[in-house]
């Protein structure tokens, strides 16, 4: 889609809750174990810019967004990017069988509870939240659309540059 | 907005009858697709094949063709809608075309809705219209027409993780050519005006896996053919990804006011309106039903039901059914193939 | 609407039927986004398969006096 027609199409759009309070602010608190049962906490990981993702094995874009998520952490890992996806399965066995089919290249953490995504305010599933290197939440996106994978990219590189 | 593209074809095979003699017989393939495209948008589209052959009431429960000749029609009728979709809202416009050897069916319809932040409200608002041409073969209706209206307003309204209700109403205006042209003598008002007021309710039980539907509609009719239906069905998974659904539907209604009871014509007179069809006497009606579908993974799905119904003038709701008129039956049989893309 | 003695039983089915709904109203908390795994299912939407709810109510249009209510613009069919 040509940046002149997807200019267009945003201001018919009303105004989206992504750019609500959060972007300019510190990222929120997040501590939660991996698969094998670790704490990986987002404080540990300052100095990189991070990408937290909340999916669930129920949501349909989540799956497309896999793929993505993984060439992502492919082409710019060596830069010093990290991809942070937390699952909110009620059933770990869900979150199972959803990453069998589409398997993660990334660090995947759990919260079942359902805790974490209050305070990201999180609008809608999936949604993601880009965190610079000083621990910065830069960017908000709720769901998943393939006319916003270039401008998210963009993002990405501009943050690992400003490190 | 939907995520995946998803195309089906079904087949109904439908059959009624009444004590000792067959009647109609309706074969019917259908198909549907739905994708979404450039982000925003989604097209949808339907064709269907009615294949009807048959013995139709002439009046009351007297069936045409005693030398067997009955009716032979073939319908072919589609449709396709588009929908934009925006952060709040969507909006979608679509067409519809029907025709069968002496019928025409030409129809728009235009949507709206609306939902909150939360997507736990929905607002919906339709208008749809029809303008049709009837013209049989006999010369019983001869370059007839007739217009319909209908409007819809819908509430969507998500009530906790585990339960969700939708009501609607909707009010339909009808005018023009509006008789029954195959109906020994039929005569009808020229305009009718229908409120119908479908109110359901999904209600998803974790401890059984299994989820509820129920149902209810009011329809207020101009020709007095008042109803209540009432629905209720269960779905419930099985192992190796199997599920069922059994259904019941309850339907009782008032007859219209200018239908007579038998004998045909008693009640006729010449200017007023005047209808032997069954179809507005006052009965009840049930439907007994069971849905098996599986989900054959990669996104293929498919599905069997089976549905009887009876429709008898002593099962109306407090009685006062129209009287000497027989039972009426139908059973139909639909098998379906999805695949979501 | 006036109840007369044969609307009695009418009326009793419309409350009881009434009452099933509204049961599913006795607690009112609209889920998070996050909370929404039970009403992703097809069984927890309402018109998920097109087709099928086309058909019977096609049916049910031509066998009984009136209908309505599930969607309107799907086509006219020659059901007089």
């Amino acid at each position: 889609m040509k940046r002149r027609s997807f200019l267009a199409a945003s201001l018919l759009v009303l105004p989206t809750a992504s750019r609500a309070a959060l972007p300019g602010t510190p990222a929120p608190a997040l501590s939660l174990p991996d698969a094998s049962g670790r704490t990986v906490a987002l404080d540990a990981l300052r100095g990189k810019v991070v990408y937290v993702d909340f999916w669930a094995s129920w949501c349909s874009p989540c799956k497309r967004s896999f793929p993505w998520m993984n060439e992502m952490a492919q082409r710019h890992g060596p830069q010093g990017f990290e991809i942070l996806a937390v699952n909110l399965d009620r059933k770990r066995d869900d979150a199972d069988r959803f990453l069998k089919s589409t398997p993660a290249g990334f660090t995947v953490v759990f919260d079942p509870a359902g805790v974490t995504p209050a305070a990201w305010q999180v609008k809608g599933m999936p949604s993601s939240y880009l965190v610079d290197a000083t621990g910065k939440v830069v960017m908000a996106e709720s769901g998943f659309r393939d006319d916003r994978k270039a401008e998210v990219e963009e993002r990405i590189r501009a943050a690992l540059a400003a490190r | 907005m939907p995520d995946a593209g998803f195309v089906q074809i079904k087949y109904l095979d439908y059959r009624d009858w009444q004590p000792g003699a067959r009647r109609m017989r309706v074969e019917n393939p259908g198909f549907y697709v739905m994708s979404p495209f450039a982000d925003a948008w989604v097209v949808e589209g339907a064709l269907v094949y009615d294949g009807m052959s048959g013995a139709s009431p002439t009046w009351h429960d007297t069936l045409s063709g005693a030398s067997g000749e009955g009716i032979h029609d073939r319908r072919a009728a589609g449709d396709a809608k588009l929908t934009r979709y925006f952060e709040r809202f969507s909006v979608g416009a679509g067409i519809a075309y029907s025709h069968e050897n002496d019928y025409i069916s030409r129809g728009a319809s235009l949507d709206l809705r609306v939902w909150t932040a939360d997507k736990n409200r929905t607002f919906a608002f339709t208008y749809a219209g029809a303008a049709d041409r009837i013209n049989t073969p006999d010369g019983a209706a001869s370059h007839e027409r007739k217009y319909v209206n209908d409007f819809l307003f819908g509430v969507t309204q998500v009530l906790s993780q585990t339960a969700i209700v939708q009501s609607n109403v909707t009010y339909t205006r009808a005018r023009g050519y509006l008789d029954d042209p195959y109906k020994t003598f039929d005569a009808r008002p020229d305009r009718r005006r229908v409120l119908a007021w479908l109110t359901r309710l999904n209600q998803h039980h974790p401890a059984s896996d299994g989820t509820l539907q129920l149902a209810y509609r009011y329809i207020d009719d101009s020709w007095d053919a008042n109803s209540h239906m009432v629905e209720a069905a269960w779905v419930q998974p099985l192992p190796y990804a199997f599920s069922v659904r059994p259904n019941v539907r309850y339907y009782t209604q008032r007859a219209a006011y200018f239908y007579f009871d038998p004998p045909f014509p008693s009640g006729l007179v010449p200017g007023q309106p005047y209808t032997a069809d069954t179809r507005l006497s006052a009965f009840g009606a049930v439907t007994l039903g069971v849905m098996l579908a599986r989900d054959f993974g990669d996104g293929w799905s498919g599905d069997l039901k089976v549905e009887y119904y009876r429709q008898k003038s002593s099962w109306r709701a407090g009685g006062d059914g129209s009287p000497d008129l027989l039972p009426f039956s139908a059973r139909w049989i639909q098998v379906g193939v999805g695949k979501s893309f | 609407m006036t109840a007369s003695p044969a609307m009695r039983p009418a009326r009793l089915a419309l409350a009881l039927a009434l009452c099933a709904l509204l049961g599913g109203c006795a607690s009112f908390a609209p889920p998070q986004p996050w909370e929404k795994e039970y009403l992703a299912r097809p069984s927890m939407q309402f018109d998920a398969d097109r087709l099928d709810t086309r058909n019977v109510q096609h049916i049910y249009y031509s066998k009984e006096g009136a209908a309505g209510g599930y969607g309107v613009g799907g086509g006219g069919c020659g059901c007089n």
